[in-house]
């Protein structure tokens, strides 16, 4: 039975002692006792006889015929080449489970994680755009107001065009841009196309008003409601035109110019007329008087309030484009034709990740048993070991 | 070609004579007879030899993973004798002290070797590997197959015993 003492400091010195005493160095006197018992065990050690010496001698010059030759050194070389072939099977093994983690990441997030709500900059009303319109008509693009020339030509989409709006001459034209973009790709890519998508509109400083997937194995879509800087929508468009095939393309523009500067105008009208009530208030002498032209202001301050907001919404509108994005997920990539270096990716990330799996379910079979078996090995060499020891308890 | 790979190798032939002695004073002390001795020490060198591809450095010194395999090979023929080794009474013939040494020098190895004889099998052992062996606390858990700590409370409890023994009135 083996007991598992610590060992206190005096039996650690006197162990340290009897280790001097063995290499034939002085020990402290206290200690003196070890070193004469160190001797006298040792003169009393068995002594080979001379003739078993001799044997021994020659067994062992002449290579104890009969033993087995030792494994040549090319076997012991074999060893750490073995070793290094399962550190790097260990390491392939671990590297295609990061890979399965990372490419089912995906498929695994929820809906919830990948809609990104946010605040929307522009107001509620931005598809309720009174006078805006997408005309399909390719033939309109040319009649369009020179201020939408700006705009690239579009794939299956065309420009709306405006009708002149009732302003200064020389006065900038304010424009309010909208575009909807319709993209295909793979179903088992949706999830990453739509990550995409979020990731796009980041890096374009634009915003996810709304967001919604559904998705399964065969298919589903993510919508995508989004504010992006006017001034970059071109930019944001191209890039998020190539995350999947293009399947519609539209974009449309809205003069609010006009909009812009009747508001001003009647803003301007909302200021004076509160200057003039302003004025007559001062003047006013009796009470009947004085409250109605209190009565007056507070409808101006609030006509003047509501203007204002009215005025920074259209401004808004003017500086954030609104772009309906829609991914589609379909079974089989579209795009028709030949298989492209594309779709060898695909396909190889696509056999990777099926090896992937494999080795993960290997791996999962493969190393309980490895447990197992070693642990099995471990309990049956202490058994063994055990065994043997009984000999040396008493019969 | 035979005879070329079987010659010992320069650190096997520096190996056994650096460990035969010892060994052999080792296992004589667990099985208390020379010819068994003889036979177990030819044995562990002879396995030793056509194993001395195995050793693998990382795991102890090569002294003591001879031990080890003297070890085995001693319980090994302790478990098919299955009994202990009597050690007193073969030791006391040929370690006698020469009729010229002092007496009181005779006295005491003779108190050494029935205290010897009087351990426990399991202690005799410690103190045999301890001190004909002169093994380090470290190469000890390597022949023991446990923790350094371990053998070393298990080696100072014998060495306890072995004192104690030493002192107590015949």
């Amino acid at each position: 039975m083996r007991r598992r003492d610590p060992l206190t400091p005096a039996a650690r010195r006197e162990l340290d002692a009897l280790d001097r005493a063995l290499a034939g160095e002085p020990v402290d006197d206290a200690l003196h006792e070890l070193e004469a018992l160190v001797r006298d065990v040792r003169a009393s050690a068995p002594q080979m006889r001379p003739d078993f010496a001799e044997r021994l001698e020659r067994e062992l010059a002449g290579g104890f015929a009969g033993a087995a030759p030792a494994a040549p050194p090319a076997r012991r070389r074999r060893r750490p080449r073995r070793t290094l072939m399962l550190s790097t099977a260990g390491t392939v093994a671990a590297a295609l489970a990061a890979l399965v983690v990372v490419l089912g990441q995906g498929s695994q997030q929820e809906p919830s994680q990948l809609a990104r709500p946010e605040t929307p900059q522009a107001p509620s009303g931005a598809r309720e755009r009174g006078g805006g319109q997408a005309v399909g008509a390719q033939a309109d693009r040319a009649t369009a107001d020179p201020a939408t020339s700006a705009a690239p030509p579009m794939a299956g989409g065309a420009i709306a065009p405006q009708p002149p709006a009732s302003v200064a001459p020389g006065a900038p034209r304010r424009v309010e841009r909208s575009a909807d973009l319709v993209l295909e790709t793979p179903a088992s890519r949706l999830r990453r196309t739509a990550d995409d998508v979020v990731r796009t509109v980041d890096r374009f400083g634009g915003i996810v008003a709304s967001s919604t997937t559904a998705a399964d194995d065969r298919g589903g879509d993510a919508t995508f409601d989004l504010r992006i800087p006017a001034a970059r929508l071109d930019d944001a468009l191209a890039a998020l035109s190539r995350l999947g095939h293009v399947a519609e393309r539209r974009q449309s523009l809205q003069d609010i110019t006009a909009s812009l500067g009747s508001l001003r105008d009647r803003l301007a009208d909302a200021r004076a007329e509160r200057r003039t009530l302003l004025r007559a208030l001062g003047r006013a002498t009796t009470r009947a008087q004085i409250d109605s032209l209190r009565a007056r202001l507070r409808i101006t301050r609030s006509t003047i309030s509501r203007l204002n907001g009215d005025l920074a919404s259209l401004r808004r509108r003017a500086e954030l484009a609104r772009v309906a994005v829609t991914v589609r997920g379909v079974e089989r990539e579209t795009g028709g034709g030949g298989w492209s270096p594309r779709d060898a990716l695909g396909d190889a990330a696509r056999i990777l990740e099926v090896m992937a799996g494999v080795a993960v379910v290997a791996l999962a079979v493969a190393v309980p048993l490895g447990l197992l078996g070693a642990a099995l090995a471990f309990g049956a060499r202490g058994l063994r070991r055990r065994g043997r020891e009984r000999a040396l308890d008493p019969a | 070609m035979a005879d070329r790979v079987n010659t010992p190798t320069r650190s096997f032939d520096a190996l056994y004579r650096d460990s035969a002695r010892d060994i052999y004073a080792y296992v004589r002390t667990l099985l208390g007879d020379d010819a068994a001795a003889e036979d177990v020490t030819a044995a562990a060198f002879e396995r030793a030899f056509r194993r001395r591809a195995s050793f693998d450095a990382r795991r102890g010194s090569e002294r003591a993973w001879v031990f080890a395999i003297a070890r085995n090979a001693a319980l090994d023929e302790l478990r098919r004798r299955r009994r202990s080794a009597p050690l007193l009474a073969e030791l006391a013939d040929e370690t006698a002290p020469a009729p010229d040494e002092e007496a009181d020098l005779a006295v005491r190895r003779t108190t050494v070797r029935a205290a010897l004889a009087a351990l426990p099998p399991r202690d005799r052992e410690l103190v045999a590997l301890k001190f004909h062996g002169g093994l380090t606390n470290a190469e000890l858990a390597a022949v023991l197959g446990t923790s350094e700590s371990n053998a070393g409370t298990r080696l100072h409890r014998a060495v306890t015993k072995l004192r104690e023994a030493c002192h107590a009135p015949s």
